[in-house]
C-alpha cells in the first residue's frame, strides 16, 4: 500500500517537472489533467486514511471529477477557442525552469526534514512532493506570460495545497477542512471563464498578460 | 436570525438580476435600509445568530457590520443618482452583484468558524470581480485579472494557514469546534510552532485582500477602475472585512500567549504599507489611484495600531470607523468629478472650487479629514495611536509612522491643490446635483459627530472588542 502511494507521489513530482519544461499548451493541459487525477487519488493510499467513511469516498470521486476532468476540460476548451497552440514565451526559460524545479525539490527535502518531527505519519515523500508542487505552481504563475499558463500555475499550486492538507490530516475533522480546497477551483473556473467568455480574446490580439501593462505607476 | 443580514441581500440580489432597472434601484435602497435595521437590532441584542456553530455576534464583527451597513446605505443612495446620470453597462448585473457583495461581506463580519470566514472572504472576491469589470474597457479587464489572480493566490495561502491552525489543534490534542471563540478559550494548549506558521499564512492571505504592502499591487488598479460607488464599497467596506480576518488571527495568537510575535509582524506590515503608499502617492497621475494608495496607507495605520496594542488598539478601531466614513465619501465625490471632467487624470481636472463648489467642499473636507485634521475623527485616532506607541516605548516605529504621514500629506496635498485651484477652462460634461453630494456630506458629518459624541454602546463595543487583545484606554 505504502509503496503504491510512493509511486503516485513520484508521478506527481514527474508531472511537476514535465509541466515546467513543456512549451506547448495542449501538453500542459494533459499533464494537469493527469496530475489532478493522481493528486486526488493519493489520500486513498495513505496509511492513516485506511478506514475511510462513505462520505470521504464520495468526496474523493468528486475531487477526481473536478481536478482531473472538469477543470482541465474547461482549460482545453479555452485553448481551443482562442486558437493558441503555439509555444509560450516565458519570462524564465524552460531549462532554467526545470533547474528551478529541481532546486525546489532540494529545498522541500530540507524543509520537510526540519518539520517532520512534529508531523503525524511517516510520509516524508508526501511533504516533499506537496511543497515542491506548491512552489513550482507559484513559480509557473510568475514566470509565464500567458493568462492560461498562469491559471495552470495556480491550479498546480492548488494541488500542492491539497497535498499539504492531506499530509497534515490526522483526525476526522481535518479531513473535511482539506476538502474545502475544492472551492478554490471555483476561482479557477472564474478565471477560465474570464478568458473564454469575456473580452480577453477580443480585446487583445492574444492572451498575453504582457499586454496587460496599461496600469502602472 | 442574524443571518438575515446576508440572506436578505442575497435574495434581493437574485430578484434584482431579473427585474427591470427601475425596480432594481429601488431594491438597492430598500435592502440597504432593511440591512441597517437588522444590524441595529443586533446591536441592541434583539437578534442573535441562528447557527451558533458557524456564526457569532462578536463585538469586532458587529463593529465591522455596522460600519459596512451604514456606508452601504449612503453609497446606494448615491448609486441611484449616479446610475441615472451615466451609462452603466448591464445595470442589473451591477445592482445584483453589489447586493451579493454586501451579503458576502455581512457573512465575513458574522463568521466565527475558521472555514466559514475563509469561504466568505473568497466569496467577496468572486462577487466583487464583476463590479470592477463593469466598464468592460481594456484597463478594467486588466484590473480585474490582477485582482482575481492576486487575491486568489492570497486566498489559497490563507487556506494553508487554516490547515496549519487545525494541525496545531491536532498536535495539542484539542477537540473543540474550529471556531475562533472556542479556539480562544483553549488557545494555550495549541501547538505554538504551527500556530505561528498558520498566523503568517493567514496574514499574508487576508493581508493581500486588505491591501497590505507588498501584496497590495492589485488595489490601486481595482479601486480606480471600478465605478465610483463600487470603489467606495471596496475601499470602505471590503478592506475592513479582510482586516477582520487578520484581526481574528492576531486575537487567537494573543490568547495563546504569542502576542509579541504577531504584533511585530503586524507592525512591520503596517509600516511597510505606509511607506510604500507614501512613495507611490507622490507622483500619482490619477485621483482615484491617489485615493486607493491612501487606503493602503490607512490599512497600514490600522495594522500598526493593532500591533502596538494598548491605547493604540482603541485608536486603530476608531481609525477603522472613520477611514471607512471619510474614504467612501471621498470616492463618492470622485465619482462626481469623473462625471464632470470625464477623465480620471489629475492633469485633466482643475479649478474645482469654481466649477463644482458643492463637490469641492466634500472632496476638500474629505481630504482634510483623511490627512488627520480636526474636527474629523482621524485626527483623534491617529493621535491615540501615536500616544499609545509612545506609552509602549516604540520610538523607532513611531518616527517612521510620523515620517510616512507627513510624506503622504505632502504628496497628496500637492495633487489636491492642483485639482481644486489649478487652471482649467474647458466645458463640464455633467453638472453636480444635490442627490450626489448629500451622501458625501452625510458621511463626513457622521465622522465629525462621532468625534464629539459617541453613543455609549459603540464605545462599549469597541472596548470589549479590543479587550481580547489586551487593548484598553489605560494602556
Amino acid at each position: 500500500m505504502i509503496v503504491f502511494s510512493d509511486i503516485l507521489l513520484s508521478l506527481t513530482l514527474l508531472s511537476v517537472l514535465l509541466s515546467l519544461a513543456s512549451n506547448r499548451l495542449m501538453t500542459l493541459v494533459k499533464i494537469m489533467a493527469f496530475q489532478g487525477i493522481v493528486v486526488s487519488l493519493i489520500p486513498l493510499f495513505l496509511e492513516h486514511h485506511e478506514g475511510m467513511a462513505m462520505g470521504s469516498i464520495l468526496l474523493l470521486q468528486v475531487m477526481i471529477l473536478i481536478k482531473g476532468f472538469l477543470i482541465p476540460g474547461f482549460i482545453y476548451v479555452a485553448v481551443k477557442k482562442i486558437k493558441m497552440q503555439r509555444e509560450i514565451e516565458p519570462i524564465v526559460g524552460y531549462h532554467a525552469s526545470v533547474f528551478a524545479g529541481l532546486i525546489f525539490i532540494l529545498v522541500s527535502v530540507f524543509i520537510s526534514d526540519r518539520i517532520h518531527i512534529s508531523l503525524p505519519g511517516e510520509h516524508v515523500l508526501l511533504m516533499i512532493t506537496a511543497i515542491t508542487t506548491l512552489a513550482s505552481g507559484l513559480f509557473l504563475l510568475m514566470s509565464r506570460r500567458k493568462a492560461i499558463t498562469q491559471v495552470i500555475g495556480y491550479l498546480m499550486m492548488e494541488n500542492g495545497i491539497y497535498l499539504i492538507g492531506t499530509a497534515l490530516a490526522k483526525q476526522t475533522h481535518t479531513l473535511y477542512v482539506v476538502e474545502f480546497g475544492v472551492l478554490l477551483d471555483l476561482l479557477v473556473g472564474i478565471m477560465i471563464m474570464g478568458i473564454v467568455l469575456h473580452n480577453i480574446n477580443r480585446t487583445f490580439d492574444d492572451v498575453d498578460t504582457a499586454l496587460l501593462g496599461q496600469l502602472k505607476d | 436570525m442574524l443571518e438575515f443580514t446576508c440572506l436578505i441581500p442575497m435574495f434581493t440580489g437574485i430578484i434584482a438580476m431579473f427585474l427591470p432597472v427601475r425596480f432594481g434601484r429601488g431594491i438597492l435602497v430598500v435592502t440597504a435600509l432593511l440591512h441597517l435595521q437588522i444590524t441595529i437590532l443586533a446591536w441592541l441584542g434583539k437578534v442573535t445568530p441562528a447557527l451558533p456553530r458557524y456564526f457569532s455576534a462578536s463585538p469586532d464583527g458587529l463593529l465591522v457590520l455596522l460600519v459596512t451597513s451604514f456606508i452601504f446605505l449612503f453609497i446606494s443612495l448615491y448609486a441611484v443618482s449616479y446610475m441615472s446620470e451615466t451609462e452603466i453597462a448591464s445595470e442589473p448585473i451591477y445592482i445584483g452583484c453589489t447586493l451579493f457583495f454586501m451579503a458576502t461581506m455581512s457573512m465575513v463580519a458574522l463568521a466565527d468558524h475558521l472555514i466559514v470566514l475563509w469561504i466568505a472572504i473568497e466569496a467577496t472576491t468572486l462577487m466583487s470581480a464583476p463590479l470592477i469589470f463593469l466598464t468592460r474597457s481594456k484597463s478594467a479587464l486588466e484590473a480585474t485579472w490582477k485582482y482575481v489572480l492576486i487575491c486568489s493566490v492570497g486566498i489559497a495561502l490563507a487556506l494553508l494557514g487554516c490547515f496549519f491552525i487545525v494541525l496545531a489543534m491536532d498536535i495539542g490534542n484539542v477537540h473543540v469546534p474550529i471556531t475562533f471563540s472556542s479556539l480562544g478559550s483553549v488557545a494555550t494548549q495549541l501547538d505554538p510552532m504551527w500556530l505561528k506558521a498558520g498566523f503568517i499564512f493567514l496574514v499574508i492571505g487576508y493581508g493581500t485582500k486588505m491591501g497590505l504592502a507588498p501584496m497590495h499591487t492589485w488595489l490601486p488598479d481595482a479601486h480606480s477602475e471600478a465605478p465610483s460607488p463600487a470603489s467606495a464599497l471596496l475601499s470602505g467596506a471590503l478592506l475592513n472585512c479582510a482586516f477582520l480576518g487578520v484581526y481574528r488571527s492576531h486575537q487567537l495568537l494573543y490568547q495563546a500567549g504569542l502576542g509579541d510575535f504577531s504584533s511585530n509582524i503586524l507592525i512591520g506590515f503596517g509600516l511597510l504599507s505606509m511607506l510604500i503608499a507614501a512613495v507611490f502617492i507622490f507622483n500619482q497621475t490619477g485621483y482615484k489611484r491617489m485615493l486607493a494608495y491612501s487606503s493602503i496607507e490607512n490599512m497600514g495605520i490600522i495594522a500598526f495600531g493593532v500591533g502596538i496594542g494598548g491605547l493604540a488598539t482603541y485608536g486603530a478601531m476608531l481609525h477603522l470607523i472613520h477611514h471607512s466614513l471619510i474614504k467612501s465619501s471621498l470616492f463618492l465625490s470622485s465619482g462626481n468629478i469623473l462625471l464632470g471632467y470625464g477623465s480620471k487624470l489629475i492633469s485633466k481636472t482643475g479649478n474645482m472650487a469654481k466649477v463644482f463648489p458643492k463637490t469641492f467642499i466634500a472632496f476638500f473636507a474629505g481630504f482634510a479629514g483623511i490627512s488627520g485634521f480636526p474636527p474629523f475623527g482621524i485626527f483623534v485616532s491617529e493621535l491615540l495611536i501615536i500616544i499609545g506607541a509612545f506609552q509602549k516605548g516604540r520610538s523607532i516605529s513611531i518616527s517612521i509612522f510620523i515620517f510616512a504621514l507627513i510624506l503622504i500629506f505632502a504628496g497628496a496635498s500637492r495633487l489636491v491643490m492642483k485639482m481644486s485651484f489649478g487652471k482649467w477652462d474647458d466645458e463640464i460634461l455633467v453638472d453636480e446635483n444635490m442627490a450626489r453630494v448629500l451622501p458625501s456630506y452625510a458621511l463626513l458629518l457622521t465622522s465629525i459627530i462621532l468625534c464629539v459624541w459617541m453613543p455609549d454602546s459603540l464605545y462599549q463595543t469597541i472596548l470589549s472588542a479590543i479587550a481580547t487583545i489586551g487593548g484598553g484606554l489605560n494602556g
